[in-house]
């Protein structure tokens, strides 16, 4: 029962909004989903693996029986999962200080909202909204997403080179092999685990 | 599409949870119970629906209260989150929950209202997209590659990186037949288990 | 922002000072009446961070205080209770954030450190006469006091090669560049040491940054105890005493540097990023360079941002792991919070180069380092930059000097097709440093200091 499998964190917020905020938040995310300068940064960041929102208005709790009690709620909610690399420390601190304009549009709509910078009302804001996950499962606990990114540059590398070195005459080969050193050169990191949680 | 990012597809499932007041443990305990036991690497349920990268459970007891002037409500269900990013489509990896792993499934979704069972895939597909919300904004790091194309590539980084020890400083003529070795091990390498934290471990017998 | 009052604050805060000779006590109060009345005695010894315009002084002295020691001194528990967790619970209760496992352990640790240390009195002295004299009168006065003792001292002394002070350490490095620039800290001013601007400049750190109570690179306070003028110009201190396994890291790089073709030297300025006479690799790649070693406006004065495959400096060099500066991109808005300042010093004396040194012998860095926060800013870089790479996209591998391998891991060393700079991969890491014992402790201001000796603290 834990946040933390291997190198990944997996975090849910849940946040509260009037109603009518959340037609401009909707509007928001389709924005980026054209012009992406939020998910720029995120892949400059490199430090999650998959991450999304998810608006359920205030109607849409998924109810299956006439059975279930019908819910009255006055806000819509906004969930945030992420699954990050680093410490909780790290990860908000990191939001804050580059990405804060991006998170300021996506959060500014939910009750309460202090503004991501500075960090301290935020982050007390996050552990408010934070729910524990009770199950996480990662097929590669022991790789970050930069050690993804790199397995995946190397594989490609290596995929080339043998291709290219099928049958060469040996004395080309120490140059290819040399070239092939430079281009995966800095993908080669160890997988393992995580430092500990803070 | 906002469920996807590439070949990657993001599933959110909120699926209400039963309520019984005359129960010892509540539905929603038993699942975290259940849950506390299930084994989280390759071993459990998501090692064997191979295509997912990452997933999660969460039992959601209640919206959150965040304090004046925010009004103070309360959901009346709880709800069981599940949350997944997996290769492929909705359907087929739907199925594979029913199939591959129909114990654990079967074990946590019982508690939740309208779970039709997992005899009938379809009855059960059918049941899981009434529970499926719209992911408003998704993203992935990674969009084009595989679980096993993934495990595969951290294989061959490791494998590389210690080959690259093993052979420093060696003349062309020792080390081409060594790599022409390596790739042939390297190829016929048993394909890596999800989930596996036995990575290097695997890679250094393979050398 | 308004000036500093450079009278309130511990000149060791402000500066290093350079002279030749320390030692460092380290004290248990025993009594706390008679243990503040000594804290007051030593008030007017302590050196200021007023600038010497009418000369050097010959020693200097300074003090620091863990927690423990400033419970010994009888601090209201309110007020014990608002310091930050990490200072509270102490280094050693930190072991698993910082790496400090294995031969990095307590259980290798000086019998100093087993027991618990209140205090920390440092000396430092333009000779070794100035020093004995400085220390024989502080020890008259704890004596005197009947409140505190010395149950310890660890001397150091910058390393003498051929008669001459260095500022060499005992792997050969020359030691002591690139401490940041703070906001309102007069220090002679070097471009490279601050923070980057937008349009690339460089342009001092936020004052909080350092001390206690002025506003941080995140726009707000760093964590400070109450009440306020408790922690008013104070800081506080991290001290790892770090033994230097000489022969081990002498086999080492002989042993690649054999088979390294830019040769041993050019490999050890590969580890580190600074050839050994302090030359950066950014700089000149291929070779020493005195002149810009002697530049002030160039010795600091770099960026990464045109080596991003690290074919210069590589990835996983220790001054690129432990500042960054704009290699993770977004204008180095990244590392601005993440700086710490650097006051060590060697202990031992120097084996010269042409022998293969010793394991056993005392020999090492004492490491002094502040901050105003030792959770975000030291124990982060050493977590995350020291004992671990995924930031510097080196995976799992370790700062090759300091990590704590075990025997086993890997750097790998960037590099070109250039057949004098090739890729070079350094694997079975032995231990080159073990941590031989320290502790976090708390710098007060001078008004700080004379409140605890008239134990005139509240508890709000």
């Amino acid at each position: 029962m834990s946040n933390i499998h291997g190198k990944a964190y997996a975090m849910n917020t849940v946040s509260p909004m009037k109603p009518w905020k959340t037609y401009i938040l909707r509007l928001g995310f389709f924005v980026w989903n054209h012009y992406k300068p939020i998910g720029d940064g995120l892949v400059q960041l490199s430090f999650i693996h998959f991450a999304r929102w998810v608006i359920v208005p205030r109607y849409a709790f998924p109810r299956l029986s006439e059975q279930q009690p019908k819910d009255n709620l006055q806000y819509d909610y906004l969930f945030f999962f992420s699954n990050f690399n680093g410490t909780w420390n790290q990860y908000i601190d990191a939001f804050s200080a580059v990405l804060f304009s991006g998170l300021n549009l996506i959060w500014r709509w939910s009750e309460k909202f202090p503004g991501s910078v500075p960090v301290t009302p935020f982050k007390n804001f996050i552990v408010r909204g934070q729910v524990e996950t009770d199950y996480y499962y990662t097929a590669y606990p022991h790789a970050t997403t930069n050690d993804v990114k790199a397995a995946h540059r190397v594989q490609s590398a290596l995929d080339d080179f043998a291709k290219l070195t099928e049958g060469m005459p040996p004395a080309k080969f120490a140059d290819a092999y040399l070239q092939f050193l430079v281009k995966v050169q800095g993908d080669l990191g160890e997988t393992g685990e995580a430092p500990v949680g803070t | 599409m906002a469920n996807q990012s590439g070949s990657i597809y993001g599933l959110t499932i909120l699926s209400p949870i039963k309520d019984d007041p005359n129960a010892e443990i509540s539905p929603s305990l038993a699942i975290r119970m259940y849950l506390q036991t299930l084994p989280v690497d390759g071993g459990g349920p998501f090692g064997r629906v191979s295509n997912t990268h990452m997933a999660r459970l969460v039992v959601l007891d209640d919206v959150v209260y965040f304090g004046m002037p925010s009004c103070e409500e309360h959901l009346k269900s709880q709800y069981l989150i599940f949350e997944s990013n997996f290769d492929g489509e909705l359907e087929p990896y739907l199925t594979q929950l029913a199939t591959e792993a129909r114990d654990e499934v079967h074990n946590i979704w019982q508690h939740c209202i309208g779970y039709p069972g997992v005899q009938n895939v379809d009855a059960f597909i059918a049941y899981m997209k009434r529970c499926q919300v719209e992911t408003t904004f998704y993203f992935a790091d990674v969009n084009d590659k595989t679980v096993q194309q993934t495990l595969k590539a951290l294989q061959t980084q490791s494998a590389v990186a210690s080959f690259i020890e093993k052979n420093q400083g060696k003349r062309s003529e020792e080390l081409q037949p060594a790599f022409v070795e390596f790739m042939r091990r390297l190829n016929s390498a048993p394909r890596p288990k999800p989930g596996s934290t036995k990575g290097k471990e695997l890679t250094d017998e393979l050398l | 922002m308004s000036k500093l009052d450079v009278t309130d604050i511990q000149g060791f805060a402000l500066r290093g000072y350079n002279f030749p000779f320390a030692r460092f006590h380290f004290l248990k109060i025993s009594d706390k009446q008679k243990g503040r009345e000594c804290i007051g005695g030593l008030v007017t010894y302590i050196t200021t961070g007023e600038r010497w315009d009418q000369g050097k002084p010959k020693t200097t002295v300074n003090v620091a205080f863990t927690y423990s020691g400033l419970v010994a001194l009888g601090l209201p528990q309110p007020s014990l209770m608002t310091f930050p967790v990490e200072f509270v619970q102490g280094m050693k209760a930190r072991g698993t954030i910082l790496s400090d496992t294995g031969k990095n352990s307590p259980h290798h640790w000086d019998p100093v450190w087993h027991k618990e240390v209140h205090a920390w009195l440092g000396v430092f002295a333009q000779s070794q006469s100035d020093l004995e004299r400085q220390c024989s009168g502080l020890l008259t006065l704890l004596q005197g006091s009947g409140g505190a003792e010395s149950i310890g001292s660890q001397d150091a002394a910058a390393l003498q090669i051929n008669g001459q002070p260095t500022t060499k350490e005992h792997f050969g490095y020359t030691d002591g560049f690139g401490n940041p620039e703070y906001l309102g800290v007069e220090k002679d001013s070097q471009p490279g040491q601050g923070k980057l601007t937008a349009d690339a400049k460089w342009t001092p750190l936020a004052t909080g940054e350092l001390l206690l109570e002025y506003a941080d690179e995140a726009g707000e306070l760093p964590v400070a105890p109450l009440p306020h003028l408790l922690a008013n110009n104070g800081t506080f201190m991290v001290y790892r005493k770090l033994h230097q396994n000489v022969a081990t890291f002498r086999k080492y790089l002989k042993d690649k540097g054999a088979l390294y073709p830019g040769g041993a030297d050019k490999l050890a300025s590969k580890f580190v990023g600074r050839w050994r006479d302090g030359t950066p690799v950014e700089l000149s790649p291929d070779k020493r360079s005195e002149e810009i070693v002697k530049d002030q406006n160039r010795n600091v004065n770099f960026t990464f941002g045109n080596d991003l495959d690290g074919a210069r400096c590589p990835f996983g060099a220790h001054i690129r792991r432990t500042n960054p500066r704009d290699a993770f991109g977004f204008n180095g808005k990244l590392i601005n919070r993440r700086r710490i300042s650097r006051r060590g010093m060697p202990y031992g004396p120097y084996t010269p180069d042409d022998q293969p040194g010793s394991d056993d012998e005392e020999h090492g860095i004492i490491f002094m380092a502040l901050n105003a926060s030792l959770f975000r800013q030291f124990e982060f870089v050493q977590q995350e930059w020291i004992e671990y790479g995924n930031d510097t996209k080196q995976g799992n591998d370790k700062d090759l000097l300091l990590g704590n391998h075990g025997g086993s891991g890997k750097v790998m060393i960037q590099g070109s097709a250039d057949p004098g700079n090739p890729p070079f991969l350094c694997g079975a890491l032995p231990n080159f440093v073990e941590l031989r014992g320290g502790d976090y402790f708390f710098v007060p201001s001078i008004t700080a200091l004379r409140m605890i000796a008239a134990n005139a603290v509240d508890p709000r």
